[in-house]
């Protein structure tokens, strides 16, 4: 009696529960097991490893089509510190199980080479994927016939696989937080956005980072316009739209506030493009008085015209400063030279 | 036999001043211009070398104190003298670090010289080109203290403005150009203008001591300033400023200290002349 109410009181999903908790202890003995036949692999694939002759293969990429030389190399070392390296990962995680591929002699001749393409999207990382998928970043840039990046792309860097091309191999997944991955992809970011590269080069933040300073204290890219999803800042949703960004600033300035936030993050500066814009404004005033009151009300005029006085206060300086240091060091040689310096005075 | 007589041309003060401003200015220039030629092989190795982010950000924000310390003890002397003490001099006549009718004089007769049509002007205790520097070090230091501050408290600056105002007005934006091109302003002058006017004159070359040690000798006096000179021995002042020579350790001294200074900025200048032709080509 007493263990049917007990029963009554276990819902079925409490079963279920149970079973996932079981399901968990288990596959997590699963993967201390293969964790340990990463050494099987370690054997031939070991930087250090004699066994296996060939150190590179060619293949054909997944997703561009494109044929690599790719290196079956591994140092162990530095693939241990980056976002997969930890003991819990096993290579056939990414790499598909070996089970269809094994030669008769494994020992003698290592197992075939049709290891499956690497999908970090299926079983893992179908969060970020979609996000990235369905972004209107990703649909802007099918609109206009841009190659859409691959995880890869930004996630890759410097190579555990020991590949001839060095750092260029993309395939050491950095931890997100690596100042290594984060200045990669101010790289990958600005191949497109070139302008927003250039003038996020003279903001504070900016200088910092191309002094090789990425840390998580200097904000890259990605800390303002958001990861996966990212939005144009004309949009309230995005990171750095009327919504979120004081609490984006906010996450290193402490109590950032509405003023603060106005902060131009890219200025115009060093673009001819924005002068010229400009110049066109003021010439067309009379015809079209509206476009020159939006470029003075925008913050940028005032930093290209602080800008610009700067540039001639500094020509002004050292074309006159210049000039009277030098024509004062000639005539005091000159003076020297006729024998009218102190060294005369001196002796009378 | 060698005249030896020596005059007092710096006071302890002022020369502990000079010293003080040296220290912070070469503390301040190191470590801010890594940022303003950031895309430069020798600004990164510049920056690493004072430690990197945020090291050379802290080595910079505390030699931005000691220029603080340094304008605070300078304008704490001309109150205590304008105020208290009530000397005069200050703000007219040649003592002065402002600008005076003569100067202009001494400005036509300084191109006349340079010309060969005429010769040095006898000037008299601070020379046009001083004040100027002087002046410009005054009003350099303002501008930077004011927008250095600015960029080290952007919250607390921008809190005070306006919404509407700041959306147009962006006033840590602005802070920032003119702190960078202020700066590369103030060192290019320091390292090539007042280096050559003061320091690299063939008569002085490498340095002119007078900075450290305080004393100049006769023969530099009448060179250098016979107006000030005849006119002190006019007022009959003259001996209460002669002094004892400086000692062999302090010319020494003086030297150990300022060549190397002199020879970084030297280089630090020809970097940034350098990334101009780069960037011109």
């Amino acid at each position: 009696m007493k263990l049917k109410m007990i029963l009554h009181l276990v819902k079925p999903r409490y079963f279920f529960y149970i079973i996932l908790a079981s399901v968990m202890v288990i596959s997590s003995r699963a993967a201390v097991i293969t964790a340990a036949e990463n050494e099987t692999c370690y054997g031939c694939h070991d930087k250090n490893s004699e066994k296996m002759e060939k150190t590179e293969k060619a293949r054909i990429d997944p997703v561009t089509g494109e044929i690599e030389v790719v290196s079956l190399k591994i140092d162990r070392e530095a693939f241990s510190l980056t976002a997969h390296g930890g003991e819990d990962f096993a290579c056939t995680d990414c790499h598909s199980s070996l089970e269809d591929a094994e030669d008769e002699d494994l020992e003698e001749n290592g197992h075939k080479p049709n290891l499956k393409p690497v999908d970090c999207v299926t079983f893992c990382h179908d969060d970020p994927a979609a996000e990235f998928n369905e972004s209107k970043h990703v649909k802007l840039m099918k609109e206009n016939n841009k190659d859409v990046p691959t995880c890869k792309e930004c996630h890759g860097g410097l190579t555990y696989h020991l590949s001839p091309y060095g750092e260029e191999a993309p395939m050491y997944v950095l931890r997100a937080t690596d100042p290594l991955h984060r200045k990669l992809t101010i790289d990958a970011c600005g191949s497109c956005h070139e302008e927003h590269l250039a003038s996020y080069r003279n903001n504070a933040h900016g200088q910092v980072t191309a002094l090789g300073h990425t840390t998580t204290e200097v904000p890259v890219c990605f800390d303002c316009h958001g990861k996966h999803t990212i939005l144009n800042s004309s949009e309230p949703e995005s990171k750095v739209g009327q919504d979120n960004i004081i609490e984006t600033c906010g996450s290193c300035h402490a109590n950032a506030n509405a003023s603060f936030v106005k902060h131009v993050e890219h200025p115009q500066i060093k673009n001819l493009n924005y002068y010229k814009t400009l110049l066109a404004a003021v010439k067309n005033y009379r015809k079209d008085p509206e476009a020159l009151k939006k470029m003075v009300k925008n913050p940028q005029t005032i930093l290209c015209i602080v800008f610009v006085a700067y540039l001639g206060i500094l020509a002004m300086t050292f074309t006159k400063f210049g000039l009277h240091s030098l024509l004062g060091w000639f005539a005091t040689v000159r003076d020297e030279y006729r024998g009218k310096g102190h060294s005369d005075e001196e002796q009378h | 036999m060698k005249n030896n007589t020596n005059y007092l041309r710096f006071t302890l003060f002022h020369r502990f001043c000079h010293f003080l401003t040296i220290i912070s200015f070469f503390g301040l220039v190191l470590t801010g211009l890594p940022l303003a030629f950031r895309g430069y092989g020798w600004a990164r190795w510049l920056y690493e070398l004072f430690g990197g982010y945020p090291t050379a950000g802290y080595i910079h924000r505390i030699s931005a104190l000691l220029t603080f310390f340094a304008g605070f003890l300078h304008f704490a002397w001309l109150f205590f003298n304008i105020s208290i003490k009530k000397k005069k001099g200050f703000f007219w006549g040649p003592n002065s670090m402002l600008l005076q009718p003569r100067d202009i004089f001494d400005v036509i007769g300084d191109i006349k010289w340079f010309l060969g049509i005429g010769k040095r002007p006898n000037f008299d205790r601070w020379i046009y080109w001083e004040k100027f520097e002087y002046l410009s070090l005054m009003w350099g230091t303002i501008v930077m203290a004011a927008t250095g501050l600015i960029l080290w408290f952007p919250v607390q600056f921008t809190k005070v403005i306006p919404v509407s105002v700041a959306s147009i007005v962006d006033v840590p934006g602005i802070a920032l150009i003119i702190h960078r091109y202020e700066a590369i302003l103030a060192a290019v002058f320091i390292f090539t203008i007042h280096f050559i006017h003061t320091h690299l004159l063939p008569e002085k070359m490498p340095v002119d001591e007078c900075i450290f040690t305080g004393r100049i000798t006769e023969a530099e006096f009448k060179h250098e300033r016979l107006g000030e000179y005849e006119r002190l021995k006019r007022q009959k002042q003259l001996d209460s400023y002669k002094v004892a020579p400086p000692s062999l350790f302090a010319k020494f001294l003086s030297r150990l200290v300022a060549v190397p200074l002199l020879i970084t900025g030297l280089i630090l200048v020809s970097l940034m002349v350098s990334a101009l032709v780069v960037w011109a080509l």
